[in-house]
């Protein structure tokens, strides 16, 4: 080519250039009158992509995690038809882009090697897979022989499946849908309606100078994690807000505060009129906020008595009263712990009080947004609502009951006995995705797509300023072709009921697309139907205008109900809840096996913790097995002796112990403390009593090396995680100083 | 390098990085973690499972020390800087440290590879070169940090059992045993931003490329950027704390500024700044 300038690259840029790339080649014996362009329509490559999908890139769908009941909004990135990760939402009001250790692993539910594929049906004794067709026969047959003794047993549920859940039950004349939640806030729910007349107030950790959590894990498995993780981020920020726990043994929100305090389990309300005794008789507040009859028990519980019965100090009441005025507006919070006891309600009811007499209401804490779609809105977990199936179920009540996204037969209290009351009801139906203890113990199997398969709506049962309907949408298509979301098999189940109105949706997609049309003008906000649809499930969520209202305050009796008294069993209890395992439907998910817990540094396995002086005691060191026996029964498991517990308490968290729930459940299997619980309940919600249960600790003699995240206790004078005070950090960085 | 050198010039001792060598960078990565935000929840640990293809070894192999985990969070419950914790109980919480690989510009297991498989990226990454390592482990050895991990074992044979292998990352490999790996500060997400950028005609901006650790943390306790792009929220925040990058003592005109970098004394250089934990005494 000597003398033109044509290299190789230019003369592909013509040839890429259609017509001009055929002029270029019509020496070459083609016709040099078509271009590229023309009948290109009548080529279609076998290849063709889906729309938007180009190999290599990936690309992000809004839907929403199911993996805790806080509703955090997901984006999943789909590449060549897989969803690879997830992230948070960045407009979702619940989590702002960010996600926690469950939600990153949720992906691991989905894609998890062990689960159910197929229908199945009890033949003979065992479960034998059937076609969906015999599967749904069989329910329809035995839910129409039933009379309308039918029951739903779920977790926490909302949005457009519980409505459907709903409408279906109502056809077959089933009146009970019970709600059950292992990890919940029911007590706290109860009261609140009581005396706020708001079962779940909206909470602003961020506008708070200080935190009292009496046992309230806000920032790993109370009510709406996320959230307050981010309010908690801004709470830290600035003039930076002090966090005082007060609770049995360290929870992650514990191991972040200034101040730790241990507490037996429902002592908490007597530490709490403690504070408030303080602030009222050293005059650092005005009592007259509270009733005479308040302030008179208030009275009851000055120093002495408090540091009698709980083993504060008056030092360290003096510091919190002294805390939570200084930095006021404050925020007191009380969590499983405190709640979760036989006179759980008076201790919340003593918390709340704590929070009117420091003029926390309407500053800190707000009136709840209800979603204005009642039908959509948020059924709240209870263990009182389990308590109320099994009775049910013992009576004989049921002769069909659908299990849905709980596994009660791992999480129920040993003393409800629930394995002989489920067996009293004639047919069984889990809606299941893994064979977990409850699915196995069914009579029918029929296995649901995962929540990154399915379609659905959620309302959060805490929705934060600005939340509304979260739409979760499928992220890629289902793994196995068997497997059916939960929406189209109540559509299916409602219409062989005969819910005649249901006929007009093929599918629970039709369903839910007209259940979006049918929003009121309110929240489509003047958009079209398709264009309020489309936008939906690109945002990922359906925004709702505040409606902030205001609080009715009202207080009753505060008195406090005394610990009962056992000398067969001196310890307390505390099965306690970690982000991670959760409630035990975590078990599963191998990248959280083998994440250390925060505070013990256990992997892949259960642990007892215990205080130095009782480990002493017992004659027992890190590693070495103990035995833990209640009334109900007994566990053998290894201790992690440290300072961040109750020297009363012997702390054995939850989630693991599984019998079933497949291979990485069941590998490790570690112990189920939940086997150990009692019948015992507080007496004014009827809510189980999760941390009254008294136990036995004795040393077996076993030992072995502690499956824990190894190295040093200590930082050895070294500046690895290096320490300031706050004052100097107001000093340099407080105000408007802060960059971070 | 002879005796007498390095005793003539022991004060210079490994503080090369001072003169800035003969780098001519296009970005430096460099990170930003806030002690006293990080709450310890895991959250940045489960999402670097997820992002970069790291196996899951088992409980035995955990107690072993072969947990892949590139980024742990460690605990530790003494404060030694205001003073420990010598009471009954804790007097307050735990002490949490989110660690990775620090990307030191001087770091100490680049120069002793004997075949160059980890060495320094013109972004100022430490990288691995997965296909040239011959699994010497002397980088492991030679890491103050304890962040290097190994496969001793075919771990991916029991990590993704199908369909779990679905999930794997395909913008970056899977390690099969024999080779050293560890946090690369999400370079598939680095590479992803640049080639976007590129293709878009500009340059990369803050918060084009973000790991998956800080993408995710609840409290947004880490913050990940280009120290070289002086308006990033991170080189600000560096900026601010009076740290500095090649530098072997830091020498701040607040002394009080809670921006650290670990074991600094060795005269790594680590990329990473943790603001101290804040306590209420």
């Amino acid at each position: 080519m000597s003398g033109n300038d044509i290299n190789r690259r230019d003369f592909l840029k013509f040839m890429g250039l259609g017509g001009a790339g055929a002029v270029t080649l019509s020496g070459c014996d083609m016709p040099t009158t078509v271009t590229l362009e023309e009948g290109k329509e009548e080529v279609v490559s076998y290849l063709a992509p889906e729309e938007y999908v180009i190999p290599g890139i990936g690309v992000w769908y809004a839907s929403t995690c199911q993996q805790c009941p806080s509703g955090c909004g997901v984006h999943g990135r789909v590449r060549e038809g897989r969803v690879l990760k997830l992230e948070g939402n960045p407009d979702s009001p619940v989590n702002a882009g960010v996600l926690c250790q469950m939600g990153q692993a949720s992906l691991q539910g989905h894609y998890n090697p062990d689960r159910i594929t197929k229908p199945m049906v009890r033949k003979g004794g065992n479960l034998t897979e059937v076609s969906w067709e015999e599967a749904i026969e069989l329910v329809n047959s035995k839910v129409g022989a039933a009379n309308g003794k039918v029951a739903m047993l779920t977790g926490a549920m909302s949005g457009h499946q519980a409505e459907l859940m709903d409408t279906y039950l109502a056809k077959i004349g089933g009146k009970d849908h019970f709600v059950y939640e292992t990890i919940n806030n029911a007590v706290a729910e109860a009261v609140n309606a009581e005396m706020f007349g708001s079962a779940q107030p909206r909470y602003n950790l961020d506008k708070a100078g200080a935190v009292l959590s009496f046992g309230a894990d806000f920032l790993a498995t109370w009510v709406s994690p996320m959230h307050f993780s981010q309010q908690y981020a801004k709470f830290r920020t600035g003039n930076r807000g002090v966090l005082i726990a007060v609770e049995p043994n360290m929870s992650l929100t514990g191991a972040n505060a200034d101040m730790w305090v241990p507490a037996k389990p429902g002592t908490e309300g007597v530490i709490a009129l403690g504070v408030a005794n303080v602030l009222i008789s050293k005059k650092m507040v005005d009592g007259s906020v509270l009733p005479v009859d308040a302030l008179a028990t208030i009275s009851q519980y000055g120093v002495d008595k408090v540091t009698a019965e709980t083993g504060v100090g008056g030092d360290v009441l003096v510091r919190i009263a002294t805390y939570l005025k200084e930095r006021s507006p404050s925020l007191v919070l009380a969590g499983a712990s405190a709640q979760s006891n036989t006179g759980g309600s008076q201790v919340v009811a003593a918390v709340n009080a704590l929070n009117i007499l420091l003029g926390n209401v309407g500053k800190t804490i707000g009136a709840e947004d209800a979603f204005p779609v009642k039908s959509l809105a948020p059924r709240r977990g209870s263990s009182a609502a389990l308590a109320a199936f099994a009775k049910g179920a013992d009576a004989g009540d049921y002769e069909v009951a659908f299990i849905y996204n709980t596994n009660p037969l791992y999480s129920a209290p040993a003393g409800l006995e629930l394995n002989g009351k489920l067996a009293k009801v004639g047919l069984k139906v889990a809606l299941s995705m893994f064979p977990d203890e409850t699915t196995l113990a069914a009579d029918v199997v029929l296995p649901l797509a995962s929540p990154y398969e399915d379609w659905g709506t959620q309302v959060p049962g805490y929705l934060p300023s600005e939340g509304g309907l979260n739409v979760q949408q499928p992220l890629m298509r289902p793994l196995y072709s068997t497997v059916k979301g939960l929406g189209d098999v109540l559509l299916v189940l409602a219409k062989a009921a005969g819910a005649e109105e249901l006929n007009q949706y093929a599918d629970f997609y039709a369903y839910l697309q007209a259940g979006f049309a049918a929003m009121p003008a309110s929240i489509k906000g003047g958009m079209s139907d398709a264009e309020f649809w489309s936008k939906s499930r690109q945002k990922g969520f359906v925004a709702v205008a505040n409606s902030q209202g205001s609080l009715n305050v009202k207080v009753g009796d505060l008195a406090q109900v005394a610990d009962k008294a056992g000398s067969d069993f001196p310890m307390h209890l505390a099965p306690a809840a970690r982000a991670g395992m959760y409630d035990g439907r975590n078990a599963n998910l191998p990248w959280l096996q083998e994440q250390p817990d925060p505070i013990t540094k256990v992997f892949w396995d259960s642990w007892a913790e215990l205080h130095p002086s009782t480990a002493a005691k017992l004659g027992v060191k890190e590693g070495d097995f103990i035995r833990v026996e209640s009334a109900q029964g007994s566990l053998e498991v290894q201790v992690y002796v440290y300072k961040g517990v109750h020297p009363d308490v012997v702390a054995v968290p939850m989630g693991r112990g599984h019998d079933e729930y497949g291979r990485f459940a069941s590998r490790e299997k570690g112990v189920n403390p939940l086997k150990l619980i009692g019948g015992d309940v507080d007496a004014k919600s009827g809510e189980l009593a999760l941390y009254s249960t008294k136990v036995r600790v004795s040393k077996t003699g076993r030992s072995a090396e502690m499956p824990r995240l190894g190295g040093s206790e200590s930082q050895v004078g070294r500046r690895l995680v290096s320490t300031v005070s706050a004052d100097v950090y107001r000093r340099t960085e407080g105000g408007g100083n802060n960059v971070a | 390098m002879s005796l007498k050198n390095v005793l003539e010039n022991w004060s210079d001792y490994r503080k090369g990085h001072e003169q800035g060598g003969h780098h001519d960078y296009e970005h430096m990565w460099v990170m930003a973690v806030d002690l006293d935000k990080c709450t310890g929840c895991n959250a940045c640990s489960v999402a670097c499972y997820a992002e970069n293809n790291l196996a899951v070894v088992g409980k035995e192999r955990m107690m072993k020390g072969q947990g892949m985990h590139w980024l742990r969070v460690e605990r530790y419950w003494d404060e030694p800087q205001i003073g420990g914790d010598d009471g009954q109980f804790q007097s307050a919480g735990g002490s949490f440290l989110p660690m990775m690989c620090q990307h030191c510009n001087a770091a100490t297991c680049e120069p002793v590879c004997p075949v160059a498989a980890t060495y320094h990226t013109p972004d100022g990454l430490n990288a691995q070169v997965y296909n040239r390592c011959i699994g010497s482990r002397y980088c492991s050895n030679n890491c103050p940090y304890r962040l290097r991990y190994f496969n001793f074992f075919s771990y991916y044979e029991e990590s993704w059992p199908e369909p779990l292998n679905q999930q794997l990352n395909p913008d970056l490999s899977v390690r099969d045993k024999g080779v050293m790996e560890k946090c690369t500060f999400c370079v598939q997400r680095i590479r992803t931003a640049k080639d976007t950028a590129r293709r878009e005609g500009r340059a990369v901006q803050d918060g084009d490329a973000v790991t998956a650790c800080a993408q995710t943390c609840p409290t947004q306790a880490i913050v990940f950027g280009d120290m070289l792009d002086k308006e990033s929220r991170v080189s600000k925040i560096w900026a601010k704390q009076q740290v500095e990058l090649g530098k072997t003592k830091q020498v701040k005109a607040n002394p009080e500024l809670r921006g650290y970098r670990i074991l600094e004394g060795l005269n790594t250089d680590p990329c990473i700044m943790y603001l101290d934990r804040v306590r209420e005494v």
